[in-house]
């Protein structure tokens, strides 16, 4: 067998092969077609390679003109293919210039099967054998047909066509396509360098198109390989990234179970609504309800739908993050508290889709409220303990009026027995009475209430525990007032005997008396003391001292009167209530100034000895 | 010791109850003086002087039981009557366990308190008399030597004359002088009434009764 059927031959199974891949290709992915124009780029070359080969072996004019003429067809084919795959593997290249590429080689059939004897001789006119690869091959010789013209201009489209293209992936950057388009281009320059030389000049050689062409399909068919290549391991990324997404979707679901959160994603444009099944249970809708944003405000509790209505709203229209909390009353007419959070995404400034999470925060809503209504209520205790000593200091301060009007009243009528009575005596008295009346009058003016006395809850105390408690409620005070808090209670003191609650007011209140009074004081110096020591073998003093302004010498008695204040909001109770209280426990409280300045409140209380008695 | 009239002296700190009660008390024909503190009081009283004290409760200073209980410690311990305005249950248990005579509220009935005056001058004047008993014993008692003392204490808690014998190791006639010489010293005829004596003076701190006369004795 002679080398050049070998060569040709292989060039056309290569052309197959290419072809049959390509195919293959289009065939599993119908939108890659690149492949398939590749593919039908690779069959045309093949069908010219036996024309060629045909060419090479006419023997006579006549054949090689009739040979010659119907090669056309398979290279119009290839044209076409080539054409379009550059438009679509590019992406780029001028649309009216492939179309005139194509329309002017359809348009070159005419002349090639109308006149001479094909496209590019009007006549042969003889078959020159030449020696090409170890044998003669047939080269022909003739009278050019003119309308050859036609067909090689549309090669020049083609490079241009090429040219336009290359230039515009060179912009995008691509540079692997700008090297393809490079090869076709040289391949295609090649080839019409050829036919020029040989048709229009006449010059002596074979027809071996086929060659060139197969380096350019071969270029192309590595880049479309390369293709594949990039898609499979795109492929595989891909499965990778889509086990990680899975994996991860899933762990969050797992966590979102695991702590029972209800996740929900709102598509705002389509109004749909997606949520796990967490969400649905905790609304109490199934899984397979569907779900919109009407129905769900029915399950929000009247009182807190107008709140959710808002909050979404304002989420939507520009805040894009939202938290609330509300009740939902299911169906079954539980009530639960729930909390959602969520953000809104926005597409060029229009709210698409939000989503967040939303949990039930009932136990914690539960102790919430608890412990405001514990609060309230030590409140209230703490009001009506002290209500107990304010009355029952206002009871005292009544009494003394009425006692003294009692007794001038009795002591009037005694004198009034005697049949001389001592007239001035009884004026004097019916003056008292009047005066102590109006005392007793306005005592009861600034009586608003009067509460039962608490009793005494006397127990063994520590002195350190009371103070710490008490040090604990004011320590936030002292650090908004900018007032220093010293404490200097030993360890080892004896535990007193009394009620914790109402030690802990005098405390209290000697404490933020001693706050009020730095009010004004230099800012380096506003100092309350609080120290207890083991005054004599059973009793504990303790003192708190301040560093503001001390008390008047002529106030230092005034002080623990009822309704006696220094304060511009005083009721002047503080003192008198505290004193009273010290005094049930059989203790003693007193104010001294401080030789340095400012005022020093000490009070004994009774060491607790195992019998607690008051 | 004094011939004088007993006195009820009035301590509060309150100017119109004070002249309220004084009145009231002073025509209920009682002599009457009034304290505005009781400071003033344990400063200006008589010493000695007998009555009684009516104090209120809530003072500033000192208040009516810090009053109380320095009073007790004086040779003169006034009973004492406390008139509170508003009285409280735990405070009137502490004002009587500790020897008050009464613990009325300011407005209680007139009948009640000029009775409880007069409990309390009944009182002093009692504890006076009896204070005075024990005064003029303790003045015999103390014209006993020191032995006859220790005798006496033997003696009181019912021992033997050889049993005193032995334990002073003195001779048991030396015994029988001492015990002349104690009951004719105090005045009394008999070991019982000697026994008397000495407890109502107040000399021996005396062990329980039990122990004095063990069973099967």
């Amino acid at each position: 067998m002679s080398l050049i059927t070998i060569v040709w031959s292989m060039v056309a199974s290569c052309c197959f092969t290419l072809a049959a891949i390509n195919l293959l290709v289009w065939i599993r992915n119908r939108t890659a077609w690149a492949n398939l124009l590749f593919s039908l780029t690779a069959v045309s070359l093949a069908v010219f390679t036996f024309f060629e080969l045909a060419m090479m072996r006419a023997g006579t004019p006549t054949e090689f003109g009739v040979v010659m003429r119907w090669a056309h067809v398979p290279l119009l084919a290839w044209l076409f293919s080539l054409t379009w795959f550059v438009r679509i593997y590019f992406g780029a290249g001028r649309l009216w210039l492939a179309w005139s590429v194509c329309s002017l080689r359809t348009l070159s059939l005419v002349p090639n099967f109308l006149t001479g004897v094909n496209l590019n001789y009007m006549r042969v006119t003889g078959v020159h054998r030449l020696p090409f690869l170890g044998e003669l091959v047939s080269t022909p010789q003739g009278i050019p047909n003119p309308w050859m013209i036609i067909g090689q201009v549309s090669i020049l489209l083609l490079i241009a066509f090429v040219a336009d293209a290359s230039v515009t992936v060179w912009r995008r950057g691509d540079r692997r396509k700008v090297f393809l388009g490079a090869t076709i281009e040289f391949f295609l320059v090649l080839g019409l360098g050829q036919t020029m030389l040989l048709f229009w000049l006449n010059i002596q050689s074979p027809i071996i198109f086929s060659l060139p062409s197969l380096g350019m399909l071969a270029v192309m068919g590595y880049e479309l390989s390369l293709d594949v290549l990039r898609a499979s391991q795109l492929v595989r990324q891909l499965q990778a990234s889509d086990a990680q997404l899975r994996e991860s979707t899933s762990s969050m679901t797992l966590a979102a179970e695991a702590t029972n959160f209800g996740i929900w994603i709102r598509y705002l444009d389509r109004n749909e609504i997606w949520a796990n099944e967490v969400w649905r249970s905790l609304f109490g809708f199934s899984i397979t309800e569907r779900l919109n944003i009407d129905y769900i405000l029915q399950r929000v509790h009247p009182e807190d739908r107008e709140a959710v209505r808002q909050t979404w709203t304002k989420a939507i229209d520009g805040e894009g993050k939202y938290e609330s909390e509300y009740r939902v009353v299911r169906p079954d007419g539980q009530m639960r508290w729930l909390a959602s959070r969520g953000s809104v995404e926005f597409d060029d400034c229009v709210p698409a889709v939000s989503r967040g999470v939303t949990f039930d925060i009932t136990d914690r809503k539960k102790v919430e409220l608890e412990t405001d209504r514990l609060r309230q209520e030590i409140a209230h205790v703490d009001r009506v303990s002290m209500m107990g000593q304010l009355a029952s200091a206002l009871a005292h301060e009544i009494n003394q009026p009425l006692g003294a009007i009692l007794r001038n009243a009795e002591a009037a009528e005694i004198f009034l027995r005697d049949p001389s009575p001592d007239l001035v005596e009884i004026r004097a008295i019916l003056a008292d009475i009047r005066k102590d009346d109006q005392r007793a009058g306005h005592v009861i003016d600034r009586m608003r209430r009067m509460l039962k006395r608490n009793k005494l809850d006397s127990q063994a105390l520590e002195v350190t525990e009371l103070v710490s408690d008490v040090v604990a409620m004011v320590r936030a005070d002292a650090v908004a007032r900018q007032s220093q808090l010293e404490i200097d209670v030993p360890e080892c003191l004896p535990r007193v005997c009394g009620d914790r609650v109402q030690l802990q007011q005098v405390l209290l209140n000697l404490i933020l008396n001693g706050m009020d009074s730095l009010n004004g004081a230099n800012r380096d110096n506003r100092l309350v003391r609080l120290s207890a020591r083991l005054d004599e073998a059973r009793t504990i003093e303790i003192t708190v001292s301040d560093t503001g302004q001390g008390i008047p010498a002529e106030k230092l008695h005034q002080i623990f009167d009822p309704f006696f204040t220094t304060k511009t909001n005083g009721m002047g109770m503080g003192l008198p209530i505290s004193r009273t209280i010290i005094e049930a426990h059989r203790g003693r409280l007193w104010a001294e100034n401080r030789s340095g300045g400012g005022a020093v409140f000490r009070f004994t209380l009774p060491v607790a000895d195992g019998r607690i008695s008051l | 010791m004094t011939a004088a009239k007993p006195t009820v002296h009035i301590v509060d700190d309150d100017a119109s109850f004070l002249a309220a009660i004084s009145r009231l008390l002073r025509a209920s024909g009682f002599e009457v003086r009034t304290f505005s503190s009781a400071a003033d009081f344990l400063e200006q009283r008589e010493d000695g002087a007998p009555g009684c004290v009516v104090a209120d409760l809530q003072m500033p200073g000192m208040s009516g039981f810090d009053l109380q209980s320095v009073l007790a410690q004086t040779s003169n311990p006034l009973p004492i009557l406390f008139l509170t305005g508003h009285g409280d249950v735990p405070s009137s248990v502490r004002a009587i366990r500790d020897g008050a005579e009464d613990f009325l509220e300011k407005r209680a009935q007139k009948e009640k308190v000029v009775d409880a005056v007069r409990r309390c001058l009944e009182r002093d004047a009692n504890e006076r008399r009896s204070r005075n008993q024990v005064h003029e014993l303790r003045a015999r008692f103390d014209a006993l030597s020191t032995r006859e003392l220790e005798v006496l204490s033997h003696v009181v808690h019912g021992r033997l004359n050889k049993q005193i014998a032995d334990d002073l190791s003195i001779h048991e006639r030396t015994v029988k002088l001492h015990r002349t010489a104690i009951t004719t010293k105090l005045g009394v005829s008999s070991v019982a009434e000697l026994t008397r004596v000495t407890i109502q003076a107040g000399i021996f701190p005396f062990p329980p009764l039990q122990q004095t006369f063990p069973k099967g004795q």
